[in-house]
């Protein structure tokens, strides 16, 4: 039961009244129909059928109206209670069929509130509502020394928010140079290593002083396989990155040995890969979606989404059963600001795709903070989770923090 | 009709990947790439000797590539 938000200011009470009825009489038409017409002022008296037809203005002008549901043995009748009970008397004894005259109220719509203990995130003029939530705005921690692969459709290494940076970029999409043709590559960068102060507007960035390694493994049309993006993982490993982020994924349920392999062997190098929970739930529709590959890898750490109110994302996939496919941590991934292929410049989206670069950057902040590698460093970002009031096969262990 | 395929090179063969890939080779595999870092090769066969390979020394899996497909950039969810 969700507690009333609205105070005291709202008016409580219709001003009509509502009248029940004995058991005796409920599912009578005529017995409801004449025991409301002895009611001093009442006109006429309709019957829910009619209401439901629609047009039928209860207050209208010159009537005095009762609205009969005849099978809940109630009325609601367009009388102020305080007049109506005292003509009624005391529990309706001069008229039997009555047994209580009460005040219609005014409900409210429950609406989509914060949980309790929670208060919702905004976006403000010096960071986004992700770094708030996760402490990213306050670390120490800036990620420098550590190398941070992004793999994904590749970077604007035009974009001024990067002007200085050092940004190592490949591609592995036959045809294609690591330029970011479709603006989610540049996106997940942004969010995982966007600057501590972006020449404007807010500041969207979680390791601003990471080494970036940009590597296309998605066609600017938004598609790869296995062969660009292993090849980017082994580009990654070989060149020393401590954290790996795949915003990407394919609804197939079962593991595949090879990225399992991969993430194990990542771990064993002192490599984290996160990966996107995936973007398969439609949860309004009670569907909740499952963990794709690669995020189903047991050694892959995949990554949900939550809203600025700490609520499951209406479209973050659940836990899958086989072993692995559980959520393990979440991260901010709904409405994300972040860097856009210029001359956009910036864009706000959703999607698990933008909740995995917010749990990379965290990674490279404790690793630079703790020394902590691979299984080690997994083990640190799950410890120092924020327990969310939610199910862990949606959030895993909760919300990604920054190192205090 | 060939695949695409993904070669998970078995944890005993980890420091062996050229001879592993050689042997795929022969066993009529077009490698097109041997990811020393990971274990791992890439690259595809035609379907009537696709079984065989899994039988190789120092084969792990042999799986069909797995497609991948992000939103396209004007979607909301990515």
């Amino acid at each position: 039961m969700s507690t009333d938000r609205r105070g005291e200011r709202e008016p409580r009470t219709t001003g009509r009244s509502v009248v029940v009825l004995s058991d005796d009489v409920r599912g009578d038409r005529d017995a409801i129909a004449a025991a409301l017409r002895s009611l001093p002022g009442v006109t006429s008296v309709v019957g829910a059928a009619d209401y439901r037809a629609g047009g039928l203005d209860l207050d209208a002008p010159g009537r005095r109206r009762a609205i009969a549901f005849d099978t809940l043995g109630i009325a609601v009748v367009a009388l102020d209670p305080v007049v109506l009970s005292a003509s009624v008397g005391s529990a309706g004894a001069q008229r039997p069929p009555i047994v209580a005259v009460e005040p219609e109220r005014v409900m409210y719509a429950i609406e989509a509130e914060p949980l309790p203990g929670v208060v919702p995130f905004a976006d403000d003029e010096a960071f986004t509502w992700g770094l708030r939530a996760t402490g990213a705005d306050v670390a120490d921690a800036t990620g420098r020394g550590i190398r941070v692969a992004v793999l994904d459709t590749g970077m604007d290494l035009e974009h001024a928010d990067f002007a200085g940076r050092a940004i190592a970029s490949e591609s592995f999409v036959a045809g294609a140079a690591a330029r970011d043709g479709h603006g989610h590559g540049t996106h997940c960068i942004g969010t995982a290593c966007g600057p501590a102060e972006p020449p404007s507007g807010r500041r969207y960035g979680v390791a601003s002083e990471a080494e970036i390694f940009a590597g296309k493994v998605l066609s600017d049309a938004g598609s790869g396989s296995d062969a660009s993006i292993l090849a980017g993982v082994d580009w990654a490993i070989t060149n020393g990155c401590g954290v790996i982020s795949m915003s990407l994924g394919a609804n197939v349920a079962d593991v595949s040995t090879a990225y399992e392999a991969v993430g194990r062997r990542a771990l064993e190098a002192g490599c984290l890969i996160v990966a996107a929970a995936g973007n398969n739930a439609r949860r309004s529709a009670g569907d909740r979606g499952f963990v794709g590959r690669p995020a189903n890898s047991p050694s892959i750490m995949a990554v949900a989404a939550v809203d600025a109110d700490l609520r499951i994302a209406e479209f973050s996939a659940a836990a899958n059963p086989v072993p692995g496919g559980q959520v393990d941590i979440a991260g901010p991934g709904v409405a994300v600001y972040s860097s856009w292929p210029m001359p956009r410049g910036n864009h706000t989206l959703s999607g698990t795709s933008m909740a995995t670069p917010h749990v990379a950057g965290m990674a490279a902040l404790w690793r630079q903070q703790t020394g902590a590698t691979g299984q080690e460093l997994w083990d640190v970002l799950v410890r120092a989770a924020r327990e969310l009031q939610l199910p862990a096969d949606d959030a895993g262990a909760g919300l990604v923090q920054a190192p205090g | 009709m060939r695949r695409d395929v993904t070669v998970t090179v078995a944890d005993s063969h980890a420091g062996d990947i050229d001879e592993v890939a050689e042997r795929l080779r022969r066993a009529g595999m077009r490698v097109d790439g041997a990811l020393g870092a990971l274990g791992v090769i890439t690259g595809s066969v035609d379907v009537a000797r696709l079984a065989a390979l899994g039988e190789l020394p120092g084969v792990a899996a042999v799986e069909q590539q797995t497609g991948f497909q992000i939103a396209p950039p004007d979607a909301d969810v990515q």
